[in-house]
């Protein structure tokens, strides 16, 4: 479990840092950035988990989301891992920007050639947290999850799968209902199979419909001139409407005039953070 | 003058009995004992003989000037009138002898002609007689010798002589100004002294209250000590007083009029007109008295936050107003309590009301409701039951900047606006309609619930999947921030961020049949500030 260091640059008082590792889940070495607060030089900081969406790296939301300041003044350390294992050379990996690299889905595939590799969601819910409780001053028991699009996904059914793990969730743009969209359908069909009812596991709708555990309340911001809204990829008003029936509390905020890039999750972070802040600091 | 040194020697053939009193006097502690007494009367009486005598022998000693300068200034009239009868008489003499002289010069001529002349002119012996005539030389004196002496009147000097065995009649008292802390609401404490060591059996004390338009009618009261507390009067009046002292031989002029003014009743604090926050109370009450009083005195004790009785007291003096912002300490409770103050001193207390300083606490205005609202008897529900119109009252939030927060409750049905207004915000508009009122909006479909966060008549587009029954109001002057929260489930629903320029009043609305209640005076929870 070493860790390298691969960058360490100041910022807003803490420090952001990029480290590399051989993954066991993955079988890859993997990539993550974390943010350390100024607090998290004398004290135990909770930790707050970010997944990417689609294409993306470690990189993109460290260098586009201006996290910092407020994971600074709340006293968060901000953990982002790469979407998807890399340099596996699986075949075919590499053909699509929706499947394979860079789309791992945070599922733990069960296909060829995916199924040995491709274990996101072990990697972000087992893995990577020992990893970090183990190397940086942090508080185990306080954690929560956020992220966008895929990763907007990823952190609902994390939280969804695993009650009580997670002290807080919320979403930028998630896919809410892959099953029922163009996207979920592909990837679930190269890495978990045809059986649509192995789908179902990783579907924040469907889980959300049997959920049972400790209260959540989730924040979702829904930009509303995203072009993938109108696509119907991302299907919030499903998530919605059994999350009113079940009694999940969830406040959805349609924005207007955004779409669904990092400046749309810039204008928003804040808001997130506070949010996350609220159960961390608890 | 001689015979009038007399009471003089009187005088001091008394002294030397005073001698011994004094030696007595001096010896006790000054406690009030008989031989004081006769010390105090015997200086009085000593006194008022002194006085007397030399009264008797001042006016004396004027009558013997006045009637001596009298005599000086006959005698010398006389000695003038005299002298110039004495220079007429001279004079006469001198032209008597002139014209002698001339008769015999006339005689002795020996010019024949000339004596015929002078015979022709027969009018000569005429002349003389004539000249002589004319002088009608009176020889008797025109003064008489003797001086009048003109009867003395000293009938005053009798009398004053007579009245030295008499008493005299008492001047008139000396009337003290009112001592604070002497009156009561329906009582004054009323002094005074005598001006000179004068004998008195009894005084008559007269007072009235001092009224707008006619002079009431006086009453009287006799005493004997020079102190009385009249009883039965008005509260937060004012009344004209004045003593006279009577022996004896008469009564005494009246003192001058003294202007005494009873307590006020104590004020009455308007409960449904208070409200407070973690640092600060606002206190309301009514004057308790029909005309106008000086200021008012706000005392307060902390009762300590587990009942213990602490009595920290502390009061606030000149109040001008009925009303009156306090600074408090968050998480106490006192009682607080009012006086009112005029120059009698201050009323009793007023009964006391609580006032906890947990959390931000309001009544909602009455007044500011629509008429179609009815509220609930304690104040905090309030009821609608027709169709289609906003009807919405506003609460009494304390004027202080800071953070308050409040709770509401509603139901699954009814449809309402809650948020904050301006005090001059469009009555007859919709809450959050306007530039001058922000609220979060429940309307109910068949369906389902849908929620708008209203200002300017703008809201975002939010979806809540559970219900709030129990709304948390969170309102931040110094952020600039109104947020809402489920505070059953400690979620957050939506932030306003607005520079409040004026204070805000909490706004309570029902767009259909429905009721809510307002739940304030509750600590803020940590998650709605953070």
């Amino acid at each position: 479990m070493a860790l390298t260091q691969v960058s360490s640059n100041k910022c807003a008082g803490g420090f952001q840092k990029v480290f590399e590792h051989d993954s066991t889940e993955l079988k890859c070495k993997m990539k993550f950035a974390i943010y350390l607060p100024p607090k998290a030089e004398t004290d135990k900081c909770p930790v707050l988990y970010w997944l990417s969406g689609l294409t993306c790296t470690e990189q993109n939301f460290i260098t586009k989301a201006g996290s910092q300041l407020a994971a600074a003044e709340h006293g968060i350390i901000i953990v982002a891992p790469d979407t998807s294992p890399r340099g596996c050379n699986i075949e075919g990996e590499d053909e699509s920007w929706d499947f394979g690299t860079g789309a791992g889905f945070y599922v733990n595939a069960t296909q060829d050639p995916w199924k040995t590799n491709y274990r996101m969601y072990s990697y972000v819910t087992e893995e990577l947290p020992k990893l970090i409780n183990a190397n940086f001053s942090t508080d185990p028991d306080r954690m929560s999850i956020s992220g966008h699009s895929m990763g907007g996904h990823g952190a609902l059914i994390c939280a969804l799968k695993n009650p009580g793990k997670y002290k807080a969730v919320s979403a930028f743009a998630p896919i809410c209902n892959p099953v029922q969209c163009p996207w979920g359908q592909k990837a679930f069909t190269g890495y978990l199979g045809a059986d649509r009812s192995a789908w179902e596991a990783y579907d924040a709708t469907v889980l959300a419909a049997s959920y049972s555990g400790p209260q959540l309340d989730i924040l979702i911001d829904q930009g509303r001139d995203d072009q993938f809204l109108s696509a119907s990829q991302l299907l919030p008003d499903n998530l919605i409407a059994v999350c009113s029936e079940k009694k999940i509390p969830v406040v959805f905020r349609l924005q207007p005039g955004y779409d669904h890039s990092y400046f749309f999750i810039y204008s928003f972070i804040n808001d997130h953070i506070k949010h996350h802040a609220k159960y961390l600091n608890a | 003058m001689a015979h009038f040194l007399k009471p003089w020697s009187i005088l001091s053939a008394r002294s030397s009995r005073t001698e011994h009193a004094d030696q007595c006097f001096q010896s006790q502690n000054c406690i009030r004992s008989p031989e004081c007494f006769v010390q105090e009367n015997f200086g009085r009486q000593e006194q008022h003989l002194e006085q007397h005598y030399n009264d008797v022998l001042q006016t004396l000693s004027q009558r013997y000037d006045d009637r001596e300068t009298g005599l000086q200034e006959e005698k010398k009239s006389k000695l003038e009138s005299l002298y110039k009868q004495l220079v007429a008489c001279g004079q006469a003499l001198d032209t008597s002898k002139e014209l002698i002289e001339t008769a015999q010069e006339v005689y002795r001529c020996q010019d024949e002609r000339l004596f015929l002349k002078v015979a022709q002119l027969g009018l000569l012996r005429d002349f003389f007689f004539l000249e002589f005539a004319k002088e009608d030389i009176d020889l008797s004196l025109s003064t008489s010798l003797e001086f009048s002496t003109p009867l003395a009147d000293l009938s005053d000097v009798k009398t004053m002589m007579d009245s030295i065995n008499v008493v005299p009649a008492p001047s008139a008292p000396v009337i003290n100004p009112q001592l604070p802390n002497s009156a009561t609401q329906t009582s004054l404490h009323v002094c005074w002294s005598l001006f000179s060591d004068d004998t008195v059996e009894y005084y008559e004390l007269y007072y009235r209250p001092v009224l707008e338009d006619t002079p009431a009618d006086s009453t009287c009261v006799k005493v004997k000590e020079t102190h009385c507390t009249v009883t039965d009067l008005l509260h937060n009046a004012q009344y004209e007083l004045w003593v006279t002292a009577t022996n004896t031989t008469g009564i005494s002029p009246a003192s001058e009029k003294a202007l005494y003014m009873t307590v006020p009743s104590p004020p009455a604090i308007k409960q449904r007109e208070c409200s407070s926050c973690p640092e600060a109370a606002l206190i309301r009450w009514e004057s308790g008295n029909t005309n106008p009083v000086d200021s008012y005195i706000v005392e307060l004790s902390e009762t300590g936050t587990v009942g213990a009785e602490s009595n920290i007291t502390e009061s606030i003096v000149a109040v001008p107003t009925c009303q009156c912002l306090i600074q408090l300490q968050a998480g106490r409770q006192y009682l607080i309590s009012v006086r009112a103050v005029n120059i009698g001193g201050p009323s009793d207390r007023s009964d006391a009301i609580t006032i906890s300083t947990t959390g931000t606490f309001f009544y909602l205005l009455e007044d500011t409701a629509h008429p179609c609202l009815s509220m609930s008897e304690d104040g905090f529900t309030i009821f609608y039951g027709d169709e289609e119109l906003c009807v919405a009252i506003l609460g009494d939030l304390i004027p202080v900047r800071g953070r308050h927060y409040w709770e509401v409750e509603v139901d699954d049905e009814t449809e309402f606006r809650v948020g904050v207004a301006y005090e001059d915000t469009e009555r007859d508009g919709y809450l959050g309609a306007n530039g001058s009122s922000w609220c979060m909006r429940h309307i109910r479909t068949p369906s389902r619930h849908k929620y708008e966060f209203l200002h300017n008549g703008w809201s975002p587009d939010l979806r809540i999947t559970v219900h709030p029954v129990r709304i948390g109001v969170a309102l931040d002057y110094d952020r600039g921030t109104l947020s809402f929260f489920n505070a059953n489930l400690e979620q957050h629903l939506h932030t306003f961020h607005c520079r409040f320029h004026n204070y805000v009043h909490p706004c309570f609305s029902l767009d259909n049949p429905g009721a809510l209640t307002v739940h304030n005076g509750i600590q803020a929870p940590d998650y709605t500030f953070i």
